[in-house]
């Protein structure tokens, strides 16, 4: 058994095993710590207020970062989120079909499938024919079409890959300069989050090598290392993606446009 | 064992108070202690960031979080080093910790601006709780809660003149004996001291607004607090919660339907919002701030606002606008007041602060000489601490610049608000970059143009 085979076969159940205690364990401490008691009187602005606010709540950061530190909306933001992780590892072709594998359901994203690179993305514009697969679906059969020239893997995980060592760049500088919010988790965790996107850009390239062994050990490690993420997730700062994001907003849209009527 | 103390370091007092620390934590901060990733998108919203990086509060509440992960999560107490945990070590360590702490006002722009809602304010207000018990906290502020709780303030010579003084002045403007101790009154006034001394003028437009509207009110005949809850910005729960109830009894004894305030900082956030929590049940009436009143009112068809020229801009306390969301209700009233109304640049949600609140300007140099001059008591403070209220002091008009700006950007002469602290906090920094301009509540703006319909 090599690596490839060890990270698909073996190493899931453990995964999700660690991620599904962690996670109990987080969620535990707020249901553990949650008491009842009186509150005030809501300030009632009516519900068409509220749901304008529940919006504005989500986005009000993301307008005050593009205002305050463009740069960090550039890369932190934009590179790192929007345009790199979240389409990449979620509606990219070969994710999604290893996804599928574990959770055939999620085989329903395949119409959104990103693909690879701009060369099979440029073939959806060029191709006189459409491509055929032996596979369930075909790699560019993409409803993108010609976005796919830039809309691709290759594209994206570059711009996440800058995102993430600029935000490693950015925790070194912050360190040097003696703040104390810069913690050695967060460099496990942007370390790990590099050396994923670097192993899976690596495997779609076939390198250092073109050759089988090479091959199927960069792609083991590239899919090892993302389920090592998955099990220290609830552990890490990755939780914020899972919880930590979605908590915070509603409670704050709660506390200040809810309860206080701002 | 000493309740102020700058100089030296007790280590069974530290850890006593690190330990008290795990009562802060429910469900909300536990959210914005392990869920922050320092992203540090806060960082340019909080006044202080312009004094220097480090009071970020991203790094500020860091302190919080590292005291609170040594005393509430299994690994960080197992491995500090590795989860950057732990409490300070030196005598040196807990003053930068609370020159940190004393660089917030708890004003929410953090909290508004994080793309997680951590409220950072919340968590270095809980570590000022820690570190008021460690005997890091300001001579002044220490002064001011052991006398509110204590009735103590009352007793003072120099206040009871200034109190009585700002109650004739009252007199005159409601032309005619006040209603004090009313029982059974519709609307219970409510001023503290820190208005007497701060805003004298804003008890006295109160008594004009509430006999011209002809309403059913009435006051206390003596202040009922220096600024309840003092306590609140040392983090020191039990004193908040002996004000607070005292007040509150004071309140079910009169019976009114509705409590006004004046002051739109935090009494109003407390008494309008923590209040339940505070005495354990839901009160039997409304705390309202004088703006609602005289917007209600308005829009009843009760009283008219005559309209005025004068050149006024509004600054919205943090408390009364993004904490208790009164943000346009006061600009709605002003523009009906002035025809040269006109709003500052960063009016809304995103109000910048004026820089002094959380008790900052009430503790700095200039106001314990105010406060010595009025009382004929000075304060003995060590060296220590001379130093870090004089740095704090040269910080809060670094921090309360952008406010200064914005308002030299309207080209007002008056700038209305209501709260005590901005109020005090404006005045000493527009002296600093000589702008000329005066600062007022809103009831002392409105209360010439109100007339009974």
């Amino acid at each position: 058994m090599d690596l490839l085979d060890f990270a698909i076969y073996v190493a899931p159940p453990y995964v999700a095993a660690a991620f599904a205690f962690g996670a109990s364990y987080r969620l535990l401490k707020y249901l553990l710590l949650w008491k009842r008691g009186p509150g005030p009187e809501p300030r009632n602005r009516g519900a068409g207020h509220l749901v304008k606010e529940l919006v504005k709540t989500f986005l009000d950061p993301i307008i005050e970062t593009a205002k305050r530190k463009p740069h960090d909306f550039v890369t932190g933001l934009l590179m790192l989120h929007v345009l790199g992780l979240i389409p990449l590892i979620f509606l990219l072709d070969q994710h999604i079909a290893a996804f599928a594998y574990w959770f055939p359901p999620y085989a329903l994203l395949a119409p959104l499938a990103i693909p690879l690179s701009s060369t099979t993305g440029g073939l959806t514009v060029a191709a006189p024919f459409k491509p055929v697969s032996p596979m369930q679906w075909g790699f560019v059969d993409s409803i993108w079409g010609p976005l796919t020239v830039v809309l691709n893997g290759d594209v994206l995980a570059v711009l996440a890959i800058v995102g993430t060592a600029y935000k490693i760049g950015d925790k070194i500088v912050r360190r040097l300069h003696g703040l104390s919010h810069v913690r050695i988790g967060d460099f496990f965790d942007l370390g790990l989050l590099l050396a994923i996107l670097v192993t899976g850009f690596m495997a779609a390239h076939h390198m250092p090598s073109g050759d089988i062994v090479t091959y199927r050990t960069v792609l083991g490690a590239h899919i090892l290392l993302a389920e090592l993420l998955i099990a220290v997730l609830p552990f890490t700062k990755f939780w914020h993606f899972v919880f930590g994001f979605w908590y915070g907003k509603l409670h704050e849209w709660y506390d200040l446009k809810y309860k206080r009527g701002v | 064992m000493e309740t102020v103390n700058w100089t030296s370091y007790d280590e069974k007092r530290v850890k006593e108070a690190a330990e008290s620390v795990i009562k802060y934590v429910d469900p909300v901060m536990l959210h914005f202690i392990e869920n922050c990733v320092s992203c540090a998108a806060c960082e340019p919203a909080c006044p202080y960031y312009a004094v220097g990086e480090e009071y970020g509060p991203v790094n500020k509440a860091e302190n919080f979080r590292k005291l609170a992960r040594s005393q509430v999560a299994i690994l960080p107490r197992l491995f500090p080093w590795l989860f950057h945990a732990g409490i300070p070590k030196t005598s040196e360590e807990l003053n930068k910790w609370a020159e940190m702490a004393y660089r917030c006002t708890n004003c929410g722009l953090c909290y508004v601006t994080c793309p997680f809602g951590i409220h950072s304010g919340e968590m270095i207000k809980a570590l000022r709780s820690f570190l008021t018990k460690t005997g890091r906290v300001p001579t002044i502020l220490k002064a001011m809660i052991d006398m509110e709780i204590s009735g103590m303030y009352a007793k003072i010579e120099g206040f009871q003149k200034l109190w009585s003084s700002v109650l004739e002045k009252a007199k005159e403007a409601a032309g005619g004996e006040l209603p004090l101790d009313k029982k059974g009154a519709k609307y219970l006034y409510l001023p503290s001291l820190a208005e007497a001394m701060i805003t004298p003028e804003a008890i006295v437009a109160s008594a004009k607004i509430f006999s011209t509207m002809g309403l059913d009110w009435t006051m206390p005949s003596d202040p009922m607090s220096i600024r309840a809850p003092v306590g609140a910005l040392a983090g020191d729960g039990a004193a908040t919660k002996i004000i607070v109830e005292k007040i509150y009894n004071y309140i079910k004894e009169i019976g009114p339907e509705y409590v006004v305030l004046s002051d739109g900082g935090y009494p109003y956030t407390t008494f309008r919002f923590d209040l339940p929590g505070i005495v354990g049940e839901k009160p039997p009436f409304k705390v309202i701030h004088f703006v609602e009143l005289i917007l209600e009112a308005e829009k009843k068809g009760l009283i008219k606002i005559k309209k005025g020229d004068e050149h006024v801009t509004w600054h919205s306390p943090c408390k009364m606008g993004r904490f208790a969301g009164l943000i346009e209700e006061p600009a709605e009233v002003l523009s009906q007041a002035s025809t040269n109304f006109k709003k500052l640049a960063s009016h809304g949600l995103f109000n910048k602060c004026c820089g002094g609140g959380n008790s900052i300007a009430c503790i700095v140099l200039p106001t314990m000489d105010f406060i010595g001059k009025l009382t004929g008591m000075q304060m003995q403070i060590s060296k220590e601490e001379l130093e870090f209220l004089k740095k704090l002091e040269h910080d809060m008009h670094i921090a309360g610049k952008a406010k200064i700006d914005e308002i030299k950007e309207t080209g007002a002469k008056i700038v209305a608000t209501a709260c005590v602290g901005c109020i005090h906090t404006i005045r000493m920094n527009a002296q600093v970059y000589g702008l000329d301009v005066e600062v007022k509540n809103i009831v002392e703006v409105l209360a010439d143009k109100i007339e009974k319909i």
